[in-house]
């Protein structure tokens, strides 16, 4: 109610606010911020300095100090982490709360995975979490919903220089931040087993089913999954993009020559070496040592070192050759942000936690505890993180990247592509009418 | 002659036998996996042996000791639990009240509304479930396990149907004899319909308080807290399944699994008489 | 028909009796509804009914009027939110939530009409009461009509109750998922953010209609084929299977019969959702029967007579069009069966053992007993329920969904263009396109075909069980 009666108080500093906001002033507002919060790396300090500046609450020249001022209750919050996050977050959520002693927190832990976020949320999003972790594909959906609160401004670190200018890139719609860089790593690239393979075997996807082949055992990627199938075609050249109008999708998968990438994948999988199979099943797999190479991300990165020990290596993703010229597959570099909910009903506190959860200490204990590459430049520059054989095999991967702008309709279509060509085209369809058929799918227009 | 007659009799029935036999192996191997893998000290799938390679109790151990934001079994088995009764009752109540109606009392109308009633009841919940969502939303009843209740027993008076013809089959004369003796309608209800409706009542309760053992699509969507300690067995169970959990829980969803079905399995097994009654009564004359 | 029409004729002709032949308080009962009663001295049904319209009103004014009002449009004003970067709050205009306003306005509409129904039931009565009192009758005091509550009109007071709760959980979502089949309500025009309107009968014809790009047509004839196979061959296998088991069991040549049910009860007692996600992962394309299958040279051999795609090194029990739609069935039978024994075993039990002897003395092979007098007795006494199962493998959602989510990838390009798959049964359809893809528009309509398709089923086989006089036979 406080916050009600303060908000009206204001609102002509806010309709200016605002408006500045939308312009490119935030950013004014933002160094402001990080300047004033830049010498202490103690985050008790701004609380401290909130009770000296409580008389110059108008004059609102430290918001966060305000809004400690503001606030009375207790704050409740909920927060959604991934299943394999909830230890790490339970204790940044611990700091955080030390971080402000002088504000009564409630909050609480929810478990939602990253990659399904959206689902949950879209149903209601009103009774979503106020701060929640997801995968960047999801942000134009999430966007578009209301789900994300603007990141307008920032107070305690600048989300927009201080991460990667490609996750930055991710975490915003049109311009506009919508949420905090998290990690960096939700790509995909190439695990293998060095034992099976040697580095220049890696370099070609021919060559590795040859070497795998000779061995009697499998390369894994998840063919039948528009994700990985992108890697193809995009390597080739064929181009895949979201319109102007964030949902529907320009494709040229049907372009004069791209029958060749089809019959590549047809080709490269009939040999049943490279073998289209999904994550889970990779994990068992690997663990039973049949599948001894796999396109994957981050997340396989544990299986594949428990299974592989010191043999385990990872490198950008190989070579494929398609009518005859070697094409360097593509991937798509992900990145896990953390939002902001807009309908919370502690909008402010909302986003100083996500700030917290995405600033570089906290990336960097994320990184410590479960070998999360990290959105936040300064963390991702340490030695630690360059040594990481995921990470850097993703950085190599990095030039072939793309960060993913797709609509909704990409995906089913796309998937069945996938299963049509590594089962081998079994209805033996023209491959253009096959890829036209796919392309109509994905640029179907959405009422 | 007559021994060879013997011998093929004997044959008959060895051969009855072990194909019942090959018959219950076939039913119970996806049972006896689920038993055996809750004992595997792989937590993924194992996909090349039957039976674990390596044996522990580690799984319960976890399902019951170590509670984090996964696994909240003691949790959620209280929850179930919570629910499963207030649902029985509930819907038990409602089901009773309206077979009788149906059964034993005539109104202008009846007819009518049970043609209506059965048609409803074909209805899908799947279908209407975001309507239902944010109808209880409305009332602030989402994420509770009050409004979970609702859910699954609200409804239930349109499951009438073989409850009222089990009553359809109870002597009417004894009624009449009771209302000539100037019973009301309510005392004949609860003095003479209920006690001869016991193998009916008994079915209607197991059917009730197994519900929301089994449902996981409404759950999912009533408790979208994604706080685990306000989840039901099902909803648990499930999540462990999910792409990036089932390589670390499988295991332990075999567990949970098990320990589910013990209570279940005893209830069913006791309760199959009444079973076999109650709805055999009710669907002859369905 | 006619009677229906004869039926509603009288009862507007009634309340137009009651109009023309009612005294002063009669009609003032139609404006104050108490008066009525309080004429004849039943004050406490008088005030009982004063409370109810009062309360009504307060209802129409408070409620219904601002939610109606909207309803033509589906509200007008857009989610606004400005965020002040100095106090850190955000302010939130008073929008429109397109789908509260749906909700609400048919919840309203629905009360208003109890509320008719209600004023011209309390006419009626009313106007009996002048009647009774003007031929010198006994008018009932409180205390009898709450006595008659448990009698006479014993029904009323024991279907209240669930009455409410079934409008609540059925009527009133089935009334709203109607209306949304009439509007563009999907993931571009999701409340809070966005509002949805009115679009006439356009979904119903995207679903019926083939376009270039929207294949709903397409995929709704090929769901639609599949889901009636699934339902036929999803309740018969099971049915003639569960009641060939029962009889198996219950054969007196059959030593220790209860162990035998109770072995097959186990398998069912372990609820439908795990047993059902565990047989995903005994059948997985890695899973453990494929590497049982291959090590004993099955997929080999499937390889060869050209059952398994040549480049698959495992079988597709669950992921390819043919394997899955049969293994499902397969599945089903492996589920369904033991309840259906249950079943039949109570049915046989009571068959007539008299005539069953006579044909064995006549000399009819065990074959010919089965086909001419046990098959149709269980069909007799079973037919009934039989349909219900149909209708409910119609929307035998568990069983496709829990076998094939997250696994089965469709490669029918129609198929998938719009969402759907070749396993799909119609509600799973639905449910993938509001869970997935946000499509409430025509998940509503999809389901009110599911609807129209189980009515009418329901209605063939029931209105005969209930019309005729059947019932009262047993008793």
């Amino acid at each position: 109610m406080k916050k009600k009666v303060l908000a009206t108080l204001l609102a002509t500093a806010m309709v200016a606010g605002s408006l500045a906001g939308c312009g490119s002033s935030s950013d004014t507002t933002a160094t402001e911020d990080t300047a004033a919060t830049e010498e202490t790396t103690e985050e008790a300090a701004p609380a401290e300095e909130a009770e000296a500046s409580t008389e110059e609450s108008a004059d609102a020249a430290d918001p966060v100090a305000n809004l400690i001022a503001a606030t009375t209750d207790t704050v409740t919050l909920t927060v959604w982490a991934s299943e394999e996050d909830q230890d790490l977050t339970t204790q940044l959520l611990e700091e955080f709360k030390a971080a402000y002693p002088d504000v009564t927190f409630d909050i609480t832990l929810g478990a939602e995975s990253e990659s399904t976020a959206k689902d949950t949320i879209l149903t209601d999003v009103e009774a979503a979490a106020d701060v929640y972790a997801f995968a960047d594909d999801q942000i134009n959906e999430l966007v578009q919903a209301g789900a994300l609160q603007e990141v307008a401004a920032t107070y305690t670190y600048d989300v927009a220089t201080e991460n990667a200018a490609g996750s930055v890139e991710a975490a915003s719609v049109d311009g506009k931040l919508y949420a905090y860089p998290m990690t960096a790593d939700n790509g995909y690239f190439m695990f293998y087993d060095s034992s099976v393979f040697t580095e220049d075997d890696v370099q070609s996807l021919e060559k590795m089913i040859e070497v795998a082949e000779a061995a009697g055992k499998k390369i894994a990627m998840d063919i039948s999954n528009g994700w990985y199938l992108y890697a193809f075609f995009q390597g080739a050249g064929y181009g895949l993009s979201l319109n102007d109008d964030g949902v529907t999708n320009t494709c040229t998968w049907n372009a004069a020559g791209a029958t060749d990438v089809a019959q590549a994948i047809i080709d490269l999988t009939a040999s049943g070496v490279l073998v289209d199979m999904s994550d889970e099943d990779m994990a068992t797999q690997i663990a039973e040592g049949t599948v001894v190479a796999c396109v994957n991300g981050t997340w396989r990165a544990e299986t594949a070192e428990t299974a592989w020990g010191e043999n385990y290596a990872a490198t950008k993703l190989p070579t494929f050759n398609a009518g005859g010229t070697d094409y360097q597959m593509s991937s798509y570099s992900g990145y896990k942000l953390i939002g902001v909910n807009p309908h919370s009903a502690n909008i402010g506190w909302a986003m100083l936690l996500a700030e917290y959860l995405t600033n570089e200490a906290s990336q960097t204990v994320r990184f410590e505890a479960r070998g999360l590459g990290p959105a936040n430049t300064a963390a991702a520059a340490s030695e630690a993180v360059q040594a990481n054989p995921a990470i850097s095999a993703l950085a190599a991967q990095a030039a072939y990247a793309t960060p993913q702008r797709v609509g909704g309709n990409f995906w089913s279509p796309a998937e069945t592509l996938g299963q049509i060509l590594a089962s081998g085209n079994p209805d033996g369809t023209d491959l253009q009418t096959l890829l036209d058929t796919t392309v109509e799918g994905i640029t179907a227009p959405v009422e | 002659m007559n021994n060879f007659s013997r011998v093929k009799k004997k044959v008959n029935s060895v051969l009855r036998h072990v194909f019942l036999l090959l018959l219950v192996v076939i039913w119970l191997v996806p049972i006896l996996w689920l038993f055996v893998t809750s004992f595997s000290g792989y937590k993924g799938i194992n996909t090349s042996h039957f039976f674990p390679e390596t044996w522990t109790l580690d799984n319960y151990a976890q399902l019951f000791f170590r509670s984090d934001s996964i696994v909240q079994y003691n949790r959620w088995f209280m929850n179930t639990l919570v629910i499963a009764i207030f649902t029985c009752i509930i819907s038990t109540i409602l089901v009773l009240m309206v077979s009788f109606t149906m059964s034993k009392l005539r109104f202008p109308g009846r007819k009518q509304l049970m043609s209506f009633s059965i048609i409803l009841n074909m209805f899908p919940g799947v279908l209407s479930m975001i309507a239902v969502y944010f109808t209880l939303k409305t009332f602030g009843l989402t994420n509770s396990h009050v409004g979970m209740i609702i859910v699954y027993s609200a409804g239930a008076g349109l499951g009438f149907l073989i409850c009222k013809g089990f009553m359809d089959t109870i002597s009417v004369s004894l009624s009449e004899a009771a209302r000539l003796e100037g019973a009301s309608e309510a005392k004949i209800f609860w003095k003479i319909i209920i006690p001869l409706s016991k193998p009916i009542i008994v079915y209607t309760v197991i059917n009730a308080f197994l519900m929301p053992w089994g449902d996981f699509v409404f759950a999912k969507l009533m408790l979208n807290s994604g706080v685990a300690t306000d989840w039901t067995v099902a909803i648990g169970l499930f999540n462990m399944l999910g792409k990036s959990m089932i390589n670390k829980y499988f295991s332990v969803f075999c567990a949970g699994g098990v320990i589910i079905s013990i209570p279940i399995s005893i209830l069913f097994v006791i309760m199959q008489k009444f079973y076999v009654e109650g709805i055999t009564g009710g669907s002859v004359k369905g | 028909m006619k009677k229906a029409l004869n039926a509603i004729g009288n009862y507007f002709k009634n309340l137009g009796i009651a109009f023309a032949k009612g005294d002063v308080w009669v009609k003032l009962s139609s404006v104050v509804m108490g008066a009525g009663y309080f004429a004849r001295k039943q004050i406490v049904n008088g005030v009982i009914m004063l409370l109810v319209e009062i309360l009504f009103i307060v209802m129409c004014i408070g409620y219904a009027a601002p939610n109606l009002a909207k309803f033509g449009t589906l509200g007008t004003v857009q989610f606004e939110q400005v965020f002040d970067p100095l106090t850190m709050t955000s302010t939130v205009n008073d929008y429109d939530n397109s789908f509260l306003i749906l909700l609400n306005s048919m919840i309203s509409l629905f009360l208003i009409l109890v509320f008719i129904l209600f004023w011209i039931a309390n006419m009626k009565t009313v106007y009996r009461l002048q009647l009774k009192k003007e031929n010198g009758q006994h008018i009932n005091n409180f205390r009898e009509d709450v006595r008659s509550m448990f009698n006479e009109k014993f029904h009323i007071t024991l279907l209240t109750l669930p009455v409410i709760g079934v409008i609540l959980m059925n009527i009133l979502p089935i009334l709203v998922l109607v209306a949304v089949a009439f509007t563009n309500y999907d993931q571009q025009h999701m409340p809070p953010n966005s509002l949805f309107t009115w679009v006439g009968w356009t979904n119903f014809k995207n679903l019926f209609t083939n376009s270039v790009t929207v294949t709903f047509g397409y995929s709704f004839k090929k769901v639609l084929v599949w889901t009636l196979e699934w339902a036929v061959l999803a309740t018969f296998t099971t049915y003639i299977g569960g009641i060939l088991l029962a009889k198996f069991i219950n054969d007196k040549k059959t030593k220790l019969p209860k162990m035998w049910r109770t072995l097959f009860i186990i398998a069912i007692a372990v609820p439908q959702f795990v047993t059902l996600l565990l047989v995903r992962n005994f059948f997985a394309d890695n899973g453990i029967v494929n590497t049982f299958c291959t090590s004993i040279g099955l997929t080999d051999f499937l390889k060869s007579v050209g059952l398994v795609s040549s480049n698959l090194s495992y079988i597709p029990f669950l992921t390819s069009p043919g394997w899955a739609k049969v293994m499902i069935v397969i599945i089903n039978i492996w589920v369904g069966i033991p309840y259906q024994m249950l079943i039949a075993t109570g049915v046989l039990m009571n068959i007539p053992e008299d005539q069953i002897e006579s044909a064995r003395i006549d000399g009819a092979s065990p074959l010919q007993i089965f086909v001419k007098i046990t098959m149709p007795y269980m069909l007799f006494v079973t037919g009934p329920s039989l349909i219900t199962d149909f209708v409910k493998n119609i929307n035998n959602f568990n069983v496709i969904y829990l076998l094939t989510q997250d696994v089965y990838v469709t490669s029918d390009q129609l198929l998938a263009n719009s969402n759907a798959k070749e396993i799909d049964l119609l509600v799973t359809w639905l449910f993938r396109l509001t869970n997935e893809y946000y499509n409430y528009k025509m998940a509503s309509v999809i389901g009110i075909i599911v609807f129209i398709i189980c009515a009418a089923f329901t209605l063939i086989t029931f209105t005969r069980t209930i019309k005729g006089d059947k019932e009262e036979e047993f008793q």
